[in-house]
Order: structure tokens, then sequence, then C-alpha cells
């Protein structure tokens, strides 16, 4: 008795057992949307997730959100379930920046494995472009660094991405290019979403004209800021017969989560960066029982060009070092061998963390994703990152069950 | 002098009580590092409990660094957080410092676009108010 320590075999055996996953995605408009808050904007997505599902908001008995850049919750989830008029029985804030969104999909499975709650609403919105004043922007960038031992130095929320970037090109031996062809690949991929607020012909030469914020980064290696709402459901493939739904869910196979730093002055050099995202994809690749070989498509957090970069390296798909070499002949295009963020991603699309990375995801694997449609994937890794570089998380879906 | 250190607009420090003795050390233009008793090592940004695994140390010695170091990483800002950064190009650097710790700060005393990594510097004390002074980095000569 008492004598079991729980390990990633528990939750395989429960992601087999219960056959978790995602059965409905809701996205809004994104953009300059003014004149909409950030409840409304939940509320939509909401609204958009429970009618994609095919169920009733009464259905739904979980609730999971994230935080708001713009309005003062003190607890954003059970004031969203007071504002929707769903009565949860689990109530969950994930508040770990660009991590959010990823891990609010382990976090639902974590909740549904342990029988606190059988449908669960995952759900993000801001109007962060419209309702931020320059003072709130000021104090968000005060947030994303140490307000003691770097702020004052004059870092902005670029400069600490840049920070990276100039380490990273240097340990690479890259260049400028090897960044920039990143955003450049995106607005490719943002032209052909509908939602996605830039669409603008934007080509290598362009950025290379563009004046640096802090070297070596432009605004366009910046993830763009905008209004706008994303959800998704979660819940059993059996509940999911019981509610009659037509679509069978898009299988979690497996999550991770790996810890760097939350300071730039904490992190030691860049392999501890490139640890954590490894730690974060092995757990979820030990859990699903798979490897890169199995994954078809791929979704980073985007929020600056480096950190897509750092990804791509960091989770083993690409060599060490060679990441912008990729970026840069192409290869990360919906149409080439590495495809990632067929949604135009933060730099191109919206910005809400990587709730439209895990419904991208979704859409590609149930085919649903038109013109960005890539050739029958069955498998999709979605990673987020919050603060710089600092924390991630990885979740793999899958079309098929859990074996 | 005293009238730039009456109108200095840029972000000042949010201060902790556990940093202060760090702040003593830069108004009287020491570079004092917290140094873990558990561990016998230097650590920074400051706070109240060593960051070292398997140290709950919470009572330091602070010793004085040389001040010297390396630029490990940084970027030339031609844009600031606040406007009282306008119209200025800065480096903010991450100093590798020689008791090995990284300290964020701005290299000055030198043309931003000329900063390269591996520089060597040494801390150069910036008087910012009557209280505050900063400890920034220049490239040794």
């Amino acid at each position: 008795m008492g004598t079991h320590i729980p390990s990633i075999d528990d939750t395989k055996e429960l992601l087999k057992k219960n056959q978790i996953g995602i059965i409905g995605v809701g996205e809004t408009a994104q953009g300059k949307i003014p004149g909409k808050s950030s409840f409304h904007f939940l509320s939509e997505a909401s609204k958009l997730a429970i009618e994609d599902a095919g169920i009733q908001k009464s259905d739904v008995d979980g609730i999971i959100t994230a935080f708001s850049l713009v309005e003062e919750t003190f607890m954003h989830c059970t004031t969203f379930a007071d504002y929707i008029g769903i009565n949860p029985k689990y109530f969950e804030s994930v508040a770990i920046g660009g991590a959010t969104a990823v891990w609010m999909t382990a976090a639902a499975a974590m909740a549904i494995n342990s029988g606190q709650a059988e449908v669960v609403l995952c759900v993000r919105g801001d109007n962060t472009l419209s309702g931020i004043s320059s003072t709130g922007m000021i104090a968000l960038i005060r947030e994303m660094c140490h307000g003691e031992f770097e702020y004052p130095f004059g870092l902005t929320t670029p400069g600490g991405y840049a920070l990276m970037a100039n380490r990273y090109l240097h340990e690479t031996n890259g260049k400028r290019e090897h960044l920039h062809s990143v955003a450049v690949t995106m607005r490719e991929h943002a032209k052909l979403k509908e939602n996605a607020m830039m669409k603008d012909d934007l080509t290598l030469d362009e950025i290379m004209g563009t004046r640096l914020l802090a070297s070596p980064l432009t605004k366009f290696d910046c993830s763009i800021v905008s209004d706008g709402g994303a959800a998704f459901i979660v819940t059993t493939n059996a509940k999911a017969k019981e509610l009659g739904l037509k679509r069978d869910p898009v299988y979690l196979h497996g999550m991770g989560q790996g810890f760097s730093h939350q300071y730039l002055t904490s992190c030691e050099n860049l392999d501890q960066i490139y640890g954590a995202v490894e730690k974060s994809g092995k757990k979820a690749f030990e859990t699903a029982g798979m490897t890169n070989d199995n994954v078809d498509i791929t979704f980073l957090y985007d929020c600056f060009t480096i950190t897509t970069l750092l990804e791509l390296e960091g989770l083993g798909i690409v060599p060490r070092g060679q990441a912008g070499a990729y970026a840069l002949e192409g290869r990360l295009h919906k149409d080439a061998d590495t495809p990632i963020n067929t949604h135009g991603g933060l730099l191109s699309q919206a910005h809400l963390g990587a709730m439209h990375h895990v419904i991208e995801a979704v859409l590609q694997l149930r085919g649903d994703a038109g013109a960005r449609q890539v050739k029958n994937p069955n498998v999709a890794l979605v990673h987020g990152n919050g603060g710089i570089v600092s924390a991630h998380s990885t979740i793999i879906l899958g079309n098929e069950p859990v074996s | 002098m005293s009238e730039e250190k009456n109108e200095y607009q840029k972000p000042l420090p949010d201060f902790r009580p556990e940093t202060k003795p760090f702040w003593d050390g830069t108004k009287n233009h020491k570079l004092l590092l917290p140094k873990c008793k558990d561990t016998g090592k230097v650590f920074f940004y400051p706070r109240a409990i060593s960051p070292f695994p398997g140290s709950v140390n919470m009572d330091f010695d602070w010793v004085e660094s040389s001040g010297k170091g390396k630029v490990w990483t940084f970027s030339v800002h031609y844009m600031g957080p606040t406007r009282a950064y306008k119209g200025e190009t800065y480096v903010v650097a991450m100093i590798e410092l020689d008791d090995g710790v990284k300290m964020m700060s701005n290299v000055v005393g030198i043309d931003p676009e000329e900063v390269k990594i591996g520089m060597e510097v040494e801390v150069v004390f910036e008087d910012a108010t009557e209280e505050v002074t900063f400890a920034k980095f220049k490239p040794v000569q």
C-alpha cells in the first residue's frame, strides 16, 4: 500500500482509457476591432466553439481560461463563468504566458482524467490592441523583465528577444535574413487565413530595408497585437458519442512542460533554453509513444522570429544551428518539408498566445484548413512558450485514438 | 550635474527591501554581489533566498566584484520603452562578469554600432539621482 510513484505511464494509461480530445473550436474575427470588451470576445469565441462542437452551453461543466492584459481580473476563470452563465464543476485560470493555450489542453485532460469535469471549455480573448492604454503598454513591457535589475536599463520587449537573437546569430554564424525569413513565411500563410490581421505582401528585401527596433530585430520580427477571441472544447470520446456528436475528437496523445528561467539574467546560455524546449517536447513524445518522425505538421510559438528558430532546434525538428537556413530556404512553408504555423502565427495572424496554433492544428487534422491544408496530416505538435523563451509547453494531437 | 540628477526621467528600479546592500554598494561606487553560504558562490540578481539547487540559505555575505567581464550578448536599441528615451540610441547588454554571473546593463562610452560580443568591459558607476546609482559598463581600454 502506498508504494506507487506516479509517472508518465499513468498518464498514458489514462489517455488511452479515456480517449480525450478536442471536439469544437471557435475563432472570432481578429485584428483592430474596437467596441468590444475582453469579455465580449471570450463570449463570442465560446459561442463559436460550442456551436462548432454541436453541444449546448449547459453541456459544458469545466472552464479553463487564461488572463486579460486589459481587464484587471483577480480570478479570471470564475469571473468568466459568472459572465457567460456556466456553473462549472471545474474551474482554472492558466497563466503561464504564451505556454498557456497549449497547456490548457493538458489541464483539461487532467481535470477530465481525475473525474472533475467531462466537457471543458478552454477560452482566451482580449481587446489588447484597442483596449490597452500607452501606460498599460508600458506596464506590460515592465512585467516582461525584472523591474529592478533589467528594466531600468531601458530593455524593451523586442529588446529581450533581440538579446537572444544576437547571441543565436553569433553562435550559429548566422545572419539577419535567417530570422526575417520566418516572418516572410508566416505572412504567406496568413494571406490564406480568413481572419488573419496582416495580409499585405512582405518580402525579405522589405524587411532588410526596414529600420531596426533593437538589433537585429525589425517590427516584422515581432508578434502583432490584436483584438479577438478563440476557444476550444475538450472531452472524452465516450462523452462525445453520448452527446450525439458526429465528429470524432482530435485526440490528445501527449503533453509536457519545460522550464528555463524567467529573467534573462538567470539564463546562463542558449543550451539552458534548448534544454527546456527539449524537456517539454520529450515528455510529450514519451507520453505519446512517438518521435519527430511521427509528426506531420508543427505549430511553434512565433512571438518573435528568434523563438521559432530556437524551438525548431530545441525540439529536434531541425539540427542544432540550422533552423535559420531552413527558414531562409522556405522549408517552413506549408508546401515544403517542415510546414509550420499554416495560419500565419503570432507574426501575421493574431496574438492570443498559442490559441490559434491549437485551433489550426485541429483544423489541419480534420482536413478543414482549406487553401492552407497540408496533405493528410495525422499528427500535429503544438508548442507554446511563455516569457522570453522561458517557460515551455508541448502537446501532441492526433487523428488516431490513443493506443 | 545636480540638475541632471533631479531631472532623471528614466525608470528607476522597483526596489525590494532584500536588495538594499546591492544599491548601497553602487551608491558607494562598489559592485557588491551576494554570496550563498552553502555553496560559497555568488549569484545575481539579488534575492532573499539562495537560487542554487539544494540551498535555502537566506543570509548572505556580500563580496566586491572586480567589475570586469565580457559582453555575452547585446542589442542596440533604437526605440526605448518610455518617452524619456526619445531620440536615443543605446546598448542593452548581458554582461558575463569574471565572477561567473550575468548582469544586464548598458554599455557606455562607445559608439553603439561598435559593440561586439566578447568585448572586454569594466564597471563604471552612473549616478542617476541622489539615491540611485547604476552599475554600467564601458570597454576596457
